[in-house]
């Protein structure tokens, strides 16, 4: 049994993650107009259609691609020195202090609690095309999983094979995977909820949204 | 020559051969890599010669690279093989964008021309070059397709091909999308159909293709190397890339083409090699080809070659005709460095005349995969990597011998190419299975299973080259 | 006292009427009113019976004298507030009061589809003698139920329009006329199954036929929400409403440059009322409606029985009036439709007056050109045309010319080659068919068409060169290269964080990708340039009405500043321009709306460039290609004039299509609102180039109007496509193609090269 009080004191002994923010390309960097403790926030909006806070433009080609804040939180450090430098694909440039909110707390503790299919060896993982349509229409916690059903793309070293589920029945709570990133072999690409553990979900929400404060 | 600085923009043993290029030519250079890449042989060689070095996000994006290309003030990009090397879009930016630089390959132009299949076949015509016979251009009449269709068919009835196959392929088409056989004549008409509404809704272009099917063959290839005149390409003989892999990939590439010294054929060997040899140069004097190149044919059993395509870029198996080759006095040929050369404008220096050839050679590519199971990729961690030194083997390799090596997902998953040298064909074949012997390479994945390789495969396809 | 209390609550009621009409402006009048009523308050205790009623009656009196007063200083921006006061009359008012019987059927209160629209069967009964006539009318309006909340005021939804032109049909059917009341401040902005626009367009496209008469009634006719009900025979407007391309708030809004709700200052709104030229008085002078309705000081209230009585009256009349001017009674007609009525008519008491309200065929094929010719003549001449009357009057006799040459071409001599071709065909597919029979049991079909050939003759056919027609193989390369293609730099596409594109190097995007994003597809959007001089065969564009030049109508403040800055950085005089051109030598028609002229919003000028080009295709037989580089919608400094070429070129769309043409529309970048809802959107072949948004109304009006957020790809042409507001979803490289295609595949029976 899932002890979700203990898991919670735990977070909240560092209820932050410090998120480095690398340039995701070579250029020349010139820093938005932020100072250290700066609050910053992510994307936002119902569709997350207004982008984060800008941080900082490194300049490639003639072209001025801004880097964005990722997730709400504060500056803690900024790389000042590299004002004005030319730099490579991901040095970094300065890292934010993000606090946890209700729903990543959710889910560190789901970890713990869903049954987690691993990816089974360093690849990139997509779902097959049926699945993928319809999570695309109706969010992943709408598709129902069983235990030899086709479900993933595993492609590496240009070739690609079909990678079925295995495990209990059950819905899609959580993905742990993005597009077009590799994934290491042992790590989690999917949380699964069978119907038995549905009531330990719910548990965890009520639970989390009812002690957890977020902060700013 | 002048002093030039060579972004190297490319990845493992090529980036490494031409590292070592540009070090031998005394010319400066800059190497890039990505993260996954960070423990590759080809960072740690350029570390080790003091060129530049850059990390990435991607070896596939051009904007990277030309952004690395100024910040180093390179002066000239070596695209290697695979990524850019055949892109006229990235040839043409890195000379036209308003810092421009030498592309160390063919001028775009070239390369487009030669990019595209139908006008390669078309220039080939025009020259008297043989081609695959059926149509060369994109056929948009019924009436006209038939008429093709039916002549294919009676040509091969009485060329003695019991089943006489079609293709008929969107011209517009490419990679395997829109091909399809016809071996009963009576189904022409619903095939072309097919494939004529296929072609339209999918590239709007209704034009199609015909051509005969040619079943039995050997691969072949002329090495051509010219300089920025183009006007005096010379040629470094012919390879045999037979061996190939259940997807079409090639294992063993073997320098000559033929050996009709030592095998019989049914047909005049040395009079076929003579020919595409031939009829390459007449092509590359023809478009003016500036840089080194290689002409792919087909040979079919009764020994009638065809012009497949033109690859217009350095190739993996570029060492097994260098190492056949010398130029006057000096034996051995480094293609790359050539490349190089004549790349950044030097003239090629020697003709045909002074170009000879001995022996035979024969290139492995080494790589972890299991045959037995097509050719399917195994993916871990290599712990050991040995092979015993030999006056007559040149070994590329990216995998460090010292340290373990995480086989990267994201590239082509050759791990080595081994090229051995004989005097004659029996010397070579005896030196591959020996150097096979030698290679020590042993590693397991995350569930502990040991590595799969395809040495045995390599090793029984020795007993079997040039042969036809 | 029950009566002088009741009489003194009227009074303060119309006193706080004066104050929402006038929202608290500093009016003396209004001042002195407020203070007499406050002291007569103060003082009615101590009076006497007989003095509180003739203190009533005084104050009766001079609150009826300064209301008419009042009603003489009222700006354009107090009748706004006067038509949208939950006092102002509204269609079920005008039901009880002028019809004599009727039953709503468009659903019932808040039970119903759209409860801002109300259908209603009606019937007005007249005298002639002793017998009396019954005469039935289909009632279409907006509903605003004097602020009741559900009837969303008067704002009607797709479906709500698509009620009214249901019934509309029904009316046609059984042949009785329709009197539209337009109560609305402006369509529902969303886009559904149909999508506002669509629908409006759909209407229009209708009505432009409809074979019954129409009579409109304007109260408050909002742009697009109107224009779905308004287009009739006759437009009748009351005294004190407005009738507009937008609301005074949306100009303001624009015009002060706003963004996300900010509100503009109440100056500027009432000013922008004021330029918007919106009252019936100003409708009138600029010809846009055909009569003005007075009402009482003040605006008409539920209670103004005197003013339905003339209200029934007019619509009567004017119901006479398009049905008389049908019948071939030349005389009758001729005297009816003159602009100044004779004495006889100017009495024309319509109780008295028995007209059937039903039409013969024939008379409603009138009724339908009458209609056309009339919205053919509105705004006529507000634009500038430097041509003298002598190259007019060339321009017409070449027309005519064409006319005849065309009918000989066409119906008299190309209708018998048709049928003569189709005769050979027949034979010859007969002779073949029996030759096959005959032969077929010794030969191959193939060797019967193609005969033996020696071998070497095959294998030189098939290993040599072959001849080769170079035709439209141009190998990536375009006529045409936008300017974006000289920078040496590299652009982001927009998708390149949802599906990893890299960024691309603008000579290869701007030139040979023509704009597109080679990895996700994405369209940049491209000069209006790139489609003339790509998508055409070389050289074959011919341009005509060039001189044809825009204009401010309503001497707008400013405004020729911003239209000859346009000129000057555009290099045209519209933001239309139509050509013909051909695509592998089918000519066309072409029509197109330049985005980068005043955001290609259309006024009269582009209204009559379309519709010139339109009744050019016509008489030429020419296939039209209305091609929108983008559209803002009607250009707002143009008033109503602007808004009048919504129903005035969707009739000619109408004229043509009916006559057998085919019109495409090719949407590209960003296509918004008035044209959208009229005559670009009734075509039934409208294509949108990838990544184009089109729609209604933009985000911020929609979260303006409904206080809804809507979706990034709310406009994009994925989701037009699932409305079924477009047929398809075009590759820009592709363009001249598929334009090929369309030209074999789609359109009417009378195009020439058909």
């Amino acid at each position: 049994m899932l002890d979700i009080s203990k898991l919670l004191e735990e977070i909240k002994q560092t209820p932050f993650d410090k998120v480095e923010i690398v340039s995701p390309w070579c250029g020349r960097v010139s820093f938005a107009d932020i100072k250290e403790e700066d609050p910053v926030a992510g994307p936002s909006g119902n569709w997350l259609e207004v982008p984060g806070t800008l941080l900082a433009n490194v300049e490639r080609e003639h072209n001025p691609k801004p880097v964005r804040a990722p997730e709400k939180g504060r500056i803690e450090i900024i790389h000042n020195e590299l004002e004005g430098q030319f730099i490579e694909a991901g040095t970094p440039l300065l890292t934010l202090k993000h606090f946890l909110t209700k729903q990543e707390v959710i889910q560190i503790i789901l970890k713990q609690a869903l049954h987690l299919f691993n990816a089974p060896e360093r690849a990139k993982y997509y779902f097959v095309p049926e699945v993928d349509v319809k999570i695309r229409a109706a969010g992943h916690r709408s598709v129902r999983i069983a235990n030899g059903m086709d479900l993933f793309i595993m492609s590496r070293m240009k070739r690609e094979a079909i990678l079925p589920y295995s495990g209990p029945e059950g819905l899609i709570y959580s993905v742990y995977f993005s597009h077009n990133e590799n994934v290491g072999a042992g790590e989690p690409l999917i949380g699964v909820c069978p119907e038995e553990l549905m009531p330990i979900v719910e548990d965890v929400v009520a639970r989390v949204q009812a002690e957890w404060e977020e902060q700013e | 020559m002048e002093k030039h600085k060579v972004l190297i923009a490319n990845r493992g043993e090529i980036a490494m051969r031409i590292t070592r290029a540009c070090q031998k030519l005394g010319l400066d250079f800059v190497c890039v890599y990505t993260a996954e890449d960070s423990h590759s042989r080809h960072v740690h060689l350029a570390r080790e010669l003091g060129g530049g070095l850059y990390r990435v996000s991607s070896y596939h994006d051009a904007n990277e690279l030309m952004a690395v290309a100024d910040a180093s003030f390179a002066t000239a990009v070596h695209p290697g093989y695979g990524f850019f090397a055949e892109d006229f879009r990235f040839a043409r930016r890195v000379t036209q964008r308003e810092r421009g630089l030498i592309f160390i390959g063919p001028s775009w132009r070239v390369i487009r021309e030669l990019g595209d299949k139908i006008n390669t076949k078309r220039l080939a015509r025009s020259l008297g070059v043989p081609t695959v016979p059926g149509s060369d251009k994109p056929i948009y009449d019924e009436m006209e397709a038939e008429h093709v269709a039916q002549s294919l068919y009676d040509f091969q009835l009485s060329s003695g091909i019991s089943q006489p196959t079609i293709m008929v392929k969107a011209s517009a088409g490419g990679g395997g999308m829109g091909i399809e056989e016809v071996q009963d004549i009576g189904m022409f008409r619903s095939v072309y159909r097919r494939i004529r509404n296929y072609a339209l809704r999918n590239f709007k272009d209704e034009g199609v293709l015909i051509e005969q099917r040619i079943r039995d063959f050997n691969h072949l290839e002329v090495q051509i190397v010219s300089d920025r005149s183009g006007k005096n390409p010379v040629h470094f003989g012919t390879r045999n890339c037979s061996i190939q892999s259940t997807g079409h990939q090639k294992r063993v590439e073997v320098a000559p083409g033929f050996a009709p010294a030592e095998i019989n054929y049914s047909f005049d060997a040395a009079g076929v090699l003579a020919e595409i040899t031939e009829h390459s140069l007449a092509l590359a004097r023809k478009v003016r080809y500036d840089n080194v190149g290689t002409w792919e044919w087909i040979v079919t059993r009764d020994g009638r070659p065809f012009l497949m395509e033109v690859n217009t870029r350095i190739q993996v198996e570029n060492g097994v005709s260098g190492i056949i080759a010398g130029i006057r006095e000096q034996e051995g040929v480094d293609i790359i460095a050539e490349q190089i050369r004549v790349g950044l404008g030097e003239p090629l220096g020697y003709t045909q005349a002074d170009v000879s050839l001995s022996g035979v050679g024969i290139e492995y590519r080494i790589i972890a995969e299991d045959p037995a199971a097509g050719f399917a990729p195994w993916v871990g961690r290599i712990e050991k990597f040995a092979w015993k030194q030999e006056s007559w083997l040149e070994m590329y390799t990216q995998v460090p011998v010292n340290e373990p090596y995480d086989i990267p997902t994201e590239f082509d998953p050759n791990l080595a190419l081994g090229i051995v040298w004989g005097k004659d064909m029996e010397e070579a074949k005896m030196r591959g299975v020996a150097f096979l012997d030698s290679l020590v390479l042993e590693g397991a994945d995350s569930s502990g299973n040991p590595l799969k390789s395809n040495i045995s495969f390599l090793r029984a396809k020795t007993a079997d080259i040039l042969k036809f | 006292m029950i009566d002088v209390e009741k009489k003194l609550h009227r009074l303060n009621d119309r006193l706080a009427y004066i104050k929402d009409i006038f929202a608290g402006k500093q009016n003396e009048a209004v001042r002195m009113l407020q203070v007499r009523l406050d002291d007569f308050q103060a003082r009615v205790a101590e009076m006497s019976a007989q003095e509180r009623l003739s203190a009533i009656s005084a104050m009766e009196e001079l609150f009826t004298f300064m209301e008419q007063k009042l009603d003489e200083q009222l700006s354009p921006m107090d009748k706004v507030r006067i038509v949208r006061h939950p006092q102002r009359i509204c269609l079920r008012d005008i039901l009880e009061n002028v019809y004599d019987n009727y039953t709503e059927i468009g659903g019932q209160d808040d039970k119903s589809i759209d409860p801002s629209m109300l259908i209603a069967r009606a019937y007005i009964t007249r005298r002639r003698g002793k017998a009396l006539h019954n005469q039935p009318v289909m009632v279409i309006g907006q509903e605003t139920g004097h602020g009741d909340e559900f009837r969303n005021g008067g704002s009607v939804k797709p479906w709500g329009n698509a009620k009214a032109l249901q019934y509309m049909k029904v009316a046609e059917i059984e042949n009785i006329p329709v009197h539209t009341f337009v109560f609305t401040p402006g369509s529902y902005p969303i886009e559904d199954y149909p999508g506002a626009a669509q629908q409006i367009a759909r209407n229009l496209y209708e009505m432009a036929g409809l074979k019954v008469p129409i009579v409109a009634v304007f109260s408050e006719g909002g742009s697009g929400g109107a224009e779905a009900i308004g287009l009739a025979d006759r437009r009748l407007m009351l005294s004190h409403g407005y009738y507009s391309v937008i609301s005074p708030e949306g100009a303001a809004a624009i015009e002060g440059r706003l963004r996300d709700g900010t509100r503009a200052a109440p100056e500027l709104i009432e000013r922008c009322a004021l330029q918007l030229k919106m009252t019936a008085q100003d409708n009138l002078r600029h010809g846009l409606i055909d009569q003005v309705v007075e009402e009482p000081p003040l605006g008409a209230k539920p209670y103004h029985y005197e003013f339905f009585q003339s209200l029934r009256n007019e619509l009567m009349r004017a119901t006479d009036e398009v049905v008389l001017t049908t019948r071939s009674f030349a005389l009758l007609r001729g005297a009816i439709s003159q602009p100044h009525r004779p004495k006889s008519l100017e009495n024309y008491n319509a109780e008295n007056f028995v007209t059937r309200w039903s039409l013969s065929t024939k008379a409603r094929d009138r009724l339908v050109v009458l209609r056309q010719k009339k919205f053919r003549n509105l705004s006529n001449g507000r634009w500038i045309d430097p041509r003298t009357s002598f190259d007019l009057m060339l321009t017409k006799i070449q027309a005519t010319s064409t006319d005849l040459l065309n009918l000989f071409r066409h119906d008299l001599w190309g209708r018998r080659k048709k049928q003569l071709g189709y005769a050979v065909e027949e034979m010859d597919a007969g002779a073949r068919m029996l030759l096959h029979r005959i032969f077929n049991p010794f030969f191959s079909f193939t060797r019967e068409l193609f005969g033996t050939k020696p071998r070497a003759k095959i294998a030189e056919e098939l290993t040599t060169l072959s001849s080769w027609e170079e035709d439209g193989s141009k190998n990536g390369t375009w006529s045409y290269i936008s300017s974006k293609a000289k920078e040496d730099r590299a652009v982001t596409c927009p998708n390149a964080a949802k599906y990893g594109c890299l960024d691309l190097w603008a000579p290869d995007l701007f030139g040979e990708f023509a704009g597109v994003c080679t990895h996700c597809g994405y369209h940049f959007p491209m000069g209006y340039k790139w489609f003339m001089y790509n998508v055409f065969d070389p050289g074959s564009i011919r341009e005509f009405n060039q001189e044809i030049e825009a204009t401010n109508p309503l001497n707008w403040d400013g405004f020729d500043a911003k239209l000859e800055q346009a000129k000057q950085k555009t290099g045209l005089k519209s933001g239309c321009i139509t050509f013909e051109a051909s695509i592998n030598n089918t000519r066309m028609c072409v029509a197109l709306l330049a985005a980068s002229f005043r955001g290609g919003s259309v006024g009269v000028a582009e209204g009559e460039k379309f519709l010139s080009a339109i009744e050019r295709a016509q008489r030429k037989r020419l296939p039209v290609l209305a091609y929108v580089h983008g559209t803002a919608g009607i250009r707002i400094q143009e008033g109503t004039n602007g808004v009048i070429q919504m129903p005035r070129c969707t009739i000619g769309v109408r004229r043509y299509i009916d006559a057998g043409g085919l019109y495409l529309v090719v949407y590209d970048t960003n296509s918004y609102a008035g044209p959208v809802a009229s005559f670009l959107g009734c075509s039934p072949y409208q294509f949108a180039i990838r990544s184009t948004n089109l729609g209604f109304a933009g985000r911020g009006v929609i979260k303006e109007t409904t206080g809804l957020d809507i979706p990034p790809d709310y406009h994009d042409a994925e989701k037009a496509l699932s409305r079924g507001h477009i047929q398809g979803i075009w590759d820009r490289r592709d363009i001249r193609a598929n334009l090929q295609q369309a030209l074999v595949t789609m359109g009417g029976r009378n195009l020439y090269y058909k």
